[in-house]
Formats: structure tokens, sequence, C-alpha cells
């Protein structure tokens, strides 16, 4: 009997254990990425979900039409990381700012391959630069713009922004910075690139967030459903296109002159720059929803519109020729928000 | 202390012998008629209870755990002491209703209850509705709804047990559970506490560690070794019962439950910011509190119940600036008061019962941010204060016209603040095809209601007002059997189910810039749940056992779709597997019992067009095995329970979430001691 019940013993624990093992998880692959034609392509920067991790970058070449997906872990067999904020070119390099993993990573923009990053930040937005070893990088959460060394990939210093704890976007106009600060906030601040300190403020609506420099010299912002015409020399606001009772007007960009403004309004509307209106149609009318991104060529002035869907699920760029037909439609990432142009 | 407790109970004990007799005898014929009128009262509900063998395995485990393990539930988790919630057949977490001692405990304003947040060791009976059945509970489970109860203690006298447990990762666990039973009353206290620094060491292979040549060419990597950051937590737990069984006047039951839980939210894997500095965790306060009343006569059962439930939670994500100041990133504080009533009464007429329940609940609810900067650039407060009157009346009829069949109908109407939903019938069939093996089929169906927590309505920014009620039909048949012999004892069970949720609520930016819930999808499940254990008795010290299940569920969005370009439509829901499964074996020889635990879940996706080819779409199949060795040992005055267990026997490295590493293998050993008075 005791034979029979340590058979019986043996043979279940036999049973149990090998039952399943061997999960999927570890290193990623990497793949190698030839130089495309020189001076063509772009990239689509997608957020992802907030604590998802999940945030990819998409390469795109206008040309030939041809998409490549998740082209930062497939080159470098690591995450880009969590909210993909913004991307910017600076001589060879590509800065990538990762706004919830507090990095900016930096690529070589042919190859997709890491050639360092930058730490030590805490909710990076954008980076604009000053000169090869200066750029500002704005943030969500901290009363100060980081100051850093593009090249050698480092802080270098802050610009104090007292009371003002998120600032977002930045445009230049000679040596001065114009940054929006975005979160539950009114203001655009002036900073002196000379001497990196704030030397004046503009109040336009609640939640300043898009702002492009046309070639007037004149700043547009989005803030508050409404559009801002701002003359950078006086710092004066020229005029207010206010808010449409359909919508709210976001997602600034300028065509390839920088003499015609777009903007998201449900659909996609444009005016020249010193149009005294904004006009009652739209210049190419979309599904009425919350479009995601919105970008001009700087170049050829075609038009890419990012659509996020569902918000969790690869998304859909529209490009669109300067005469507003279709193009192309890619699909990208998860939450397309921003491009950055070669 | 001793010396002086015993003797004191002793005394008590004393004065309550001359009932006792009676008392007994009451109780039993008590038992035999529940036991009775629970069958006819579950009668074709798809049910799982776990008893206490099941609930305390080990001392580490949440109900989470318990029930990753014992259930056909899905628990989304990231590790210990993370938000663990439960879902039901493919539906949402806040589609699982949860009663504590007959008091709903799902948030307000969330909606979903965090099973990490309740101690197994704190309940003593747990009871899974499953689909239709649920109505029969609460409204809303529109997956299904648990019910949770503390139990009279059954040992007689005086009872203590004190178990400690310690563990990887500085993890320490401390249970200690104290009864008194006398013949017309009963207390007990149980007092639980956890610490743990739980800053486990994982490989990130999410991150590289480059090097460079001297040109600054990338010349090599290497994967960082890195520890858990900021996933240290504390809990303590105290919850008092107390019973007192009169001789004709009813059974009376009180108890007191308050929890303090502080949790540190760990980094993600991708994140890069130090960790010196950084403050990002969650602090609750939860304070629930029962009475109730109850009485068997003849041919009814009267039964009320109050409650009250206090919870403060603070989440706050800040960092140190260097110069003595911090960075408030988010500061959120929600404030919740509740009060619940419930009358319920059950009547007997030869082959019917009827049976007729009214419950209350009124909510307080004061929800704020304290981060947010005005437009002036100063602090300032965004949230909202709301009160809302929740009621919920149910009336069923079940009959029983041979002792094969069964039938069963019920409605249930509900207001929530000035709504009301439309009526929720629902309907039971049971039939004993067989009283050899008790082969049983059942079948069921259900209409059922859920309406908007107070966030979903409330919340700055972003409430909308104007949402409906989420709108299910669910479906599902199955088939029980089983045999108990003296060498073998088993039971299976099979179960179908379909169901459809429509005014699905989800969250979606908008053109405001925030996020805010609408009435969008539309969610099909179906698929089939099995159950079964067996235990074999072969010879005099040996007991070898084991219990499992397997569900398979699609659970497809069948809503509109945003565009033409939207892949997410007839596509499994996100976070929830196809196939799952668990197994339990255990093998017992004298006072040692050795047992294993096997857990699987197939292939997750995180995005709703269920996208493959992507590397960040899929989480891949998860294998989990944990044994357990555990030896008593009788003393003259106690007995002693050792207990050595090992989870992620494979070392395995794993993420069950997207960027949430999980500990490889780890090790815990626990001691209880049970004194013997005598």
């Amino acid at each position: 009997m005791k034979r029979f019940n340590l058979l019986i013993t043996a043979g279940l624990l036999l049973l149990m254990l090998p039952v399943g093992s061997c999960m999927k998880y570890g290193p990623s692959q990497t793949e190698t990425f030839l130089p495309g034609p020189a001076g063509e392509g772009m990239f689509i920067i997608n957020e992802g979900n907030f604590m998802y991790a999940n945030a990819s970058l998409t390469y795109y070449i206008p040309g030939s039409g041809k998409t490549e997906n998740e082209v930062f872990i497939r080159a470098n067999g690591i995450n880009l990381g969590d909210v993909a904020q913004s991307m910017s070119i600076y001589g060879d390099n590509g800065y990538i700012v990762v706004n919830n993993s507090g990095v900016i990573f930096v690529i070589d923009p042919d190859t997709f391959r890491l050639k360092g990053s930058i730490t030590g930040l805490i909710s990076p937005r954008y980076i604009h630069f000053i000169d090869a070893r200066k750029a500002y990088v704005t943030d969500l959460y901290q009363e100060k713009i980081t100051i850093v060394d593009p090249q050698a990939f480092r802080i270098s210093g802050h610009i104090p922004t007292p009371g003002h704890r998120s600032t977002e976007k930045m445009v230049q106009w000679e040596n001065y910075v114009f940054v929006t600060c975005w979160s539950y906030d009114n203001k655009i601040l002036v900073i002196d690139t000379a001497t990196d300190r704030i030397t004046d403020s503009l109040e336009v609506g609640h939640q300043p967030t898009d702002l492009v420099l046309d070639r007037n010299g004149k700043i547009w912002c989005a803030a508050a459903g409404n559009l801002y015409r701002i003359d950078a020399r006086s710092r004066n606001i020229e005029k207010i296109f206010p808010l449409r009772a359909d919508g709210a007007r976001t997602h600034l960009a300028l065509n390839a002159f920088s003499d015609t403004l777009y903007y998201l309004n449900k659909s996609l509307w444009r005016m020249a720059i010193n149009q005294a209106t904004t006009g009652n149609t739209p210049f190419i009318v979309l599904d009425d929803r919350p479009y995601y991104g919105l970008a001009v060529d700087p170049v050829s002035s075609d038009i890419y519109v990012a659509d996020a869907l569902d918000y969790v699920q690869p998304g859909k760029v529209y490009r669109f020729n300067p005469g507003g037909e279709p193009v192309d439609t890619l699909t990208t990432g998860i939450n397309p928000g921003s491009f950055c142009f070669k | 202390m001793r010396r002086f407790l015993i003797p004191a109970f002793m005394m008590l004990l004393s004065g309550f012998t001359t009932h006792a007799q009676d008392s007994v005898e009451v109780r039993q014929l008590d038992s035999i008629r529940i036991t009775a009128r629970a069958r006819l009262r579950d009668m074709g509900v798809q049910k799982t209870s776990l008893d206490s063998l099941e609930l305390r395995n080990d001392i580490t485990g949440s109900l989470a755990q318990v029930l990753t393990r014992t259930s056909t539930l899905f628990i989304k988790h990231y590790g210990r002491a993370t938000l663990s919630t439960a879902s039901f057949r493919g539906t949402s977490p806040s589609h699982t209703q949860v009663t504590w001692n007959g008091m709903k405990i799902n948030s307000p304003m969330l909606g979903m209850v965090d099973f990490s947040t309740i101690p197994s060791y704190f309940v003593d009976k747990a009871d899974l509705y499953h689909g239709p059945g649920s109505v029969t509970i609460s409204s809303g489970g529109l997956g299904g709804a648990i019910a949770l109860s503390s139990a009279i203690p059954q040992q007689d006298g005086i009872s203590l047990s004190f178990i400690q447990g310690a563990g990887s990762f500085l993890t320490f666990d401390e249970f200690l559970h104290f009864t008194v039973k006398k013949p017309t009353w009963s207390a007990s206290t149980r007092v639980y506490f956890v610490s743990s620094r739980n800053d486990y060491k994982y490989i990130n292979y999410r991150k590289k560690h480059f090097f460079y040549d001297d040109q600054g060419n990338v010349s090599g990597y290497e994967y960082p070794v890195e520890r858990n950051k900021n996933g240290s937590f504390m809990d303590f737990h105290v919850l008092q019962d107390f019973y007192l069984t009169g001789r004709s006047n009813g059974t009376w039951n009180i108890s007191a439950w308050y929890a303090r839980t502080d949790r540190g939210i760990p980094l993600l894997n991708v994140d890069y910011k130090e960790n010196a500095g950084v403050a990002n965790n969650q602090k609750d306060n939860t304070f629930r509190a029962t009475a109730g009343w109850r009485k068997i006569s003849g041919n009814s059962k009267l039964e009320v119940h109050t409650g009250y439930t206090y919870t403060d939670m603070l989440y706050q994500y800040d960092r140190d600036l260097g110069n003595g100041e911090r960075a408030i990133m988010v500061h959120s504080q929600s404030n919740v008061h509740s009060l619940s009533a419930d009358v319920e009464g059950e009547w007997y007429l030869k082959k019917w019962m009827f049976s007729a329940d009214i419950s209350l609940n009124q909510h307080f609810v004061t929800s704020t941010d304290k981060a947010v900067i005005s437009v002036e650039g100063e602090q300032s407060l965004l949230g909202y204060q709301q009160a809302r009157l929740e009621m919920s009346a149910f009336v069923a009829a079940r009959y029983r016209p041979t002792e094969r069949l069964g039938l069963s109908v019920s409605l249930r109407e509900d207001l929530y603040g000035k709504e009301l939903t439309p009526p929720i019938p629902s309907f039971f069939a049971e039939f004993l095809v067989s009283r050899k093996g008790q082969v049983t089929l059942k079948a069921s169906a259900a209409r059922n209601y859920r309406y908007p927590t107070l966030n979903d309505l409330y919340f700055m920014p972003g409430g909308n007002p104007l949402l409906k009620p989420e709108e299910g039909i669910s479906f599902d048949g199955g088939l029980s059997a089983q045999h108990q012999g003296r060498l073998f004892r088993w039971s299976g069970n099979v179960t179908g189910f379909y169901s459809r949720i429509s005014n699905w609520i989800a969250w979606l930016p908008t053109f405001k810039g925030f996020w805010s819930p609408v009435n969008v999808k539309q969610v099909k499940s179906y698929g089939i749940e099995c159950r079964g254990s067996l235990e074999i008795i072969p010879g005099h010290d040996w007991e070898i056992g084991g219990n499992g299940n397997f569900s398979w569920t699609r659970s497809l969005n069948l809503g509109d779709p945003v565009s033409w370009a939207d892949g997410a439509i007839g596509k499994q829901l996100v976070y929830i597997p196809e196939f799952s499964a668990a197994f339990t074996g255990r093998v017992s020889w004298k006072e040692w019992t050795f047992t294993y635990d096997w857990t699987y879940y197939s292939e997750r996706y995180t995005t709703s067009s269920n996208m493959t080819r992507t590397q960040l779409g899929v989480l891949g199949p998860y294998f989990m095995n944990d044994i357990a060795l555990e030896k008593s040992i009788r003393l003259n005055h106690a007995v002693l329970h050792v207990k050595a267990i090992v989870r992620n026997l494979f070392n395995e490295a794993y993420e069950t979430v997207l960027a949430r590493p999980m500990p490889g293998i780890n090790y815990t050993l626990s001691v209880g001691i049970v004194p013997l008075f005598r």
C-alpha cells in the first residue's frame, strides 16, 4: 500500500511540474536601416498611451510613399518610452523628447541609431535650438526651462519661470524666444537668448498651445479656441480671430513660404497670413471628430493631418497636396501627435 | 495575561451553559433549513463558492491572488500591492459588483474595487455570481458579482492564531486572529499588517547602457540591472466581528473594518527620471461598518442590514527640486461617505419561495486636485462635490414543481439620483438529470444596467452629466456533476455564456483639450467556463487533490467605427485574454502538505485593433509556477504551521502589463502558531 501511495504521488508530481513555463520576453531584435535619399523623409512621433510605454517613431518617405513603423525600437532594440512628445533635427542629430520617460534621445536621422541621450529632466515637452551648444527644453511640471548642450548631451543650466509651471511650444524671432505656458495658464513668455532670462510676457486666452512665426514676423497662437496674431517686435496682440460656435481652433502650421496658415477646427482650414477674417468654409472637409496633429511640409507644402482614431490603435495620417487633393494615407503608431521633417 | 483571560472566559462560558443545549439544537435545525433554502435561492445560478481553505492558502495572499488561482475571473495587476481589478467573462472591472456583508463596496467614484486591498484572511466566504446570477445580489454586475462575508467562528471557546511571514524584498506579513465562541454570542478580531520594500532586481530589456569608443561611436552595450523603483508599500487592517444569537429575537451581527494603505506607484521600466526625491504614491484610509439582524421562523426569513463606508484617497506625485521646495505635479484627494440600508425577506409556501429586497445607498463625494495652478499663477482647486441616492428594489419567485425541476423569475428596478433604469428581469432554470453524480443542467438569462459613476458624470474637467446607463443582456447554460465516494471525490462544471453590452462608457479626448466619457461601444462576449476538482484518499495518511479551471472568452467590440479606418471593430478588447487556466495540486502525507500552483493566460492585446505585427501591441502568454511545502507540528500547548513558498519557480522574466517588470524567483517563509487552550 505504501508503495502504491508513493507511486501515485511521484506520478502526480511529475505531471505537475512541467505543465508550462518559458514566457516570451527578453531582448528585442535589431535591424539595420540604410540611409534613405538625402533630404527626403519625415518622422511621425506617436505618443502612445500614457503609462503604456508604447510610444513609437514612424518614418515616411514622401517620394516613394514608403512607411516604416517603430523604427526606433527596431534600430536600437529598446523602447522609445512613455509619451513621445516631439522631435527636432539640428545638424546631423535628431532629438526625440519623450515626456513621461523624462529623456531626450539623440538619434542619427538616417539610420535611426541612438547616439546618446539627455537625462535629468522631469517632464520635457519640446526642444528649441539656439545654437550648436545651446538648446531650450520646456517642461510640463517645472517652473523653469532647462538649457541643454545638444552636442555634449547634458544639462547646462535653467531659466526660471516663476509662477508658470507648464511651458510648452517655442518660436524664435531675432534674439527672442516666445514660449507658451499651457497647463492652466494663459501667458506667452519672452526670453532673451543672450541672457537666458525672461524679459517680457503677454496674456492670451486660457491654455495656449501652438505657436508659429510667419514670414512677416507675426506670431500666431492658438488659445482657448481662438487664434491670436501677435507682432513679434512690439509684442502686441494685433488681432484675435475668435472661437467659432461650432468648435475650437487648434494645431497651427505654415506652408513652405510661411504666408499661409493652416489650422484644425473639426475640418482643415487655411487663410492667408494678412487675411482680415478666417472665412466660412473649410479648406478640406474632414469627419467631424477631433484630430491629433497637423503639419505642412516645409518644402513641398503638402499637408499632413493625424488621426488617432479611438486612441488605442495605430493611427492614420492623411496626406494632401497644396491644392487639397488626397495623396496618401499612412498607418502609424498609436496617437500620432507631431511631425519632424528632415 | 493569559492566566487572567482564560478563567475570565471560563466564567463567562459557565454563565451560558444553561442555554447551550437548546441553542445547539436550534442552530442545527437552522443550519438544515438554511442549506435547503440556499439551494432554492441559488437555483439555476452559476456560482463559485470559495471557502476558508481556498481563501487562506498563504499569508501573503490578497483576494486578487486567490481569485487568480481559484476562479475563471481575469485579474489584471502588475505585482503585489498594485491596482488589481477583476473582470468576469470579458467585461470591464466596473462591471464586477462587490458586496461585503451585504453592503456594496464598489467605489461610487470609479465603479470598481481594488482587490489588492482586501486581505484574503479577512474574508470567510466569497461567492462569485457569474453573469445573470449577479442580479440576485445587485444591479450593475454586467459581468458578475462577488459577495464577501464574515462568518461566525467555527471553534467553540477561545481560539487564537498568529501567523508571521518573512519574504524576499524585505516583505513582512503579520496576521493575528482571536475568536471567542459562546452558545449565544461570538466575537472575532483580526489584525493584519504588511510592509515591503518591494525593490526587486530585474534585467531591464527595455533600456541599454551603451559603450562608446574614442570617436563617440557605439562600441557595445549591456542591459542594465535595475530595481523596482518606488514600489514600497505598507498596509494595515483591523476587523472586528460580533455576533449575538437570541432564542427568538433573531441573530445580530456587527462588523467594523478599518484599512490604511500607503503604496508607492512603481516607475515604468522606460522611466529615465531618477528615483531620488520623487514621491509618487497613493494613501487610502477606509472604514467600513455593517450591522445586521436576521430572523428565521417557520416559513420566512427577515433580514435587515445597515452600513457606513468612509474612504479618503490621496494620490500625490511630487518631486524635490533640490532647493527645499517640491514641484507638486498631482495632488488629488477624494473623500467619500456612503450610508446604506437593506431590508430583505423570504417566504416559503410549499413548492414556492418568494423574496423581496429593497436597498438604499447614499453617497457624499468630494474630489479635488490641489496641484492645479490658476491662470493668475496661484494654487487653486479643481474638482467636484456631489451627493447621490441610489435605490434598488428586487422581487423574485422561485418554484420547484418536482424534485428535479426548479424555475425562478425575478425583477429588479433601480433609481440613481433622479434617474430610473428600465426594469431588470431575470430567469433561471435548473434540472436534475441524474441523481447519481448529481448531474444538473442550469440555464439563466438577465437584462441588466449599470449607471454611470460619479466621476463619469461630474469629474472636473470632463464629467458628462448626459451619460446614459450601460445596458446589458446575458445568457448562460451549463452542466454540473459531482461524486463523493470513499476513495474519490470529484466535481465538475461546464458553462457556456453569451452577453451583449451597449452604451459602454469610455473616456475619450475632446475638442476642449481634456478627456470626457461617452457612451460609445457595443461589446459582445461569449465563451466557455470550466471548473473541476478531484480528491483521492488512497491511504490512511494520504490525501491527493487538485482543482482547476479553464475559460475561453471572446469579448468583441461591435460599436460603430469612428471612421472608415477604424480597425477595432470585431476585435478582442484590450487586455482581455482569450484563454485562461489555473491548476492547484495538493499532496498531503501526515502533517506534510505540498502544493503546486500553475496559472496561465493567453496573449493580451494592448491595442484595440489587436495589432500583432507591432512589438508593442501584444503581451506574450503568461505561465506561472509556484510551489509550497507546509508542515504542521503539534506541541503540548500549541500547533505550529511552518510553510515555505517559492514563487516564479522557473525565475521567469516577464511583464503582465506593458512596461511593468515583475519579480523573478522569490521566497516566503511563514510560521503560524495556534495555542491550545485547555
